[in-house]
């Protein structure tokens, strides 16, 4: 992975697009908020939230994601994160998609269909741009309260 | 990610440790569905070790939940941390499993 450039209160990585370097990215995020004190609950839940985005573009996105990256940059500010994807992949906007019934029975649950759920639920706000020919993803997740915690 | 697989009674015990995500999901479904599909008999995932679940596992969860259904297999889950649980709770997947606090407590129930 390639370091960019970034102010003290950000971190901006530029990914190879493949599945295997979603925990990579995993491990230095929370090496992030360890370091600038946002707690773990928050930490999870934007890690897995990118965990679900990245899959997405990295699966279904490309016709061979081979020779791709994807940038994600981090910034800290006083009383939220907000976290922007970017990519090449054809256009998509990942929060086209309905909501799952989440009261729904056994028998009819869908297979699949709540990673995009779970990036809603988890963070405080979510944005699709195209931006001159890039997907731009903007994720936003309030911090300062322990109620954003998982415990 | 880890896998365990341990025997109690008559209880096909299996330890998901580590991450769960989309690069190793089907490996927890390929042990899982061949206990499943035997019918009969009782199922513990116990995921006191599990520190992270994604959608991908998840999916691989609910395969095996209606595969239980299908087969009569009873299948249960223990030892949610907290990441796992907040996961489980949105999803709605806290109320389509049988889930108990740790390995000790299910055993004794499911026995």
């Amino acid at each position: 992975m390639a370091n960019g450039s970034s102010p003290d209160d950000a971190l901006a990585v530029s990914m190879p697009a493949a599945l295997a370097e979603i925990p990579v990215l995993a491990e230095r995020i929370e090496a992030f908020c360890d370091s600038h004190d946002i707690g773990p609950g928050v930490a999870h839940a934007i890690n897995l939230s990118l965990d679900e985005l990245l899959t997405n573009i990295v699966s279904y996105g490309f016709d061979d994601p081979a020779g791709h990256t994807i940038d994600v940059r981090l910034e800290k500010a006083a009383d939220a994160v907000t976290v922007v994807l970017s990519d090449d992949a054809r256009p998509f906007d990942p929060f086209s998609a309905p909501d799952p019934d989440t009261d729904a029975a056994l028998e009819d649950r869908p297979i699949g269909g709540l990673g995009v759920f779970l990036v809603r639920e988890l963070m405080d706000g979510v944005e699709y741009r195209r931006v001159d020919g890039r997907n731009v993803v903007t994720l936003n997740k309030r911090i300062g309260t322990e109620t954003d915690a998982t415990e | 990610m880890e896998i365990v697989r341990d025997r109690a009674d008559e209880i096909e015990i299996v330890a998901v440790e580590g991450r769960v995500d989309s690069t190793n999901a089907n490996e927890v479904e390929e042990t899982l569905v061949p206990l499943l599909d035997a019918g009969g008999g009782t199922v513990l995932v116990d995921l006191e070790n599990l520190a992270y679940i994604s959608s991908a596992g998840l999916r691989t969860l609910l395969v095996a939940a209606k595969k239980s259904k299908a087969s009569g297999t009873r299948l249960a889950l223990s030892g949610l941390q907290p990441g796992v649980k907040e996961v489980f709770e949105i999803s709605g997947f806290s109320k389509l499993f049988d889930i108990y606090d740790g390995r000790p407590a299910a055993l004794a129930s499911l026995s």
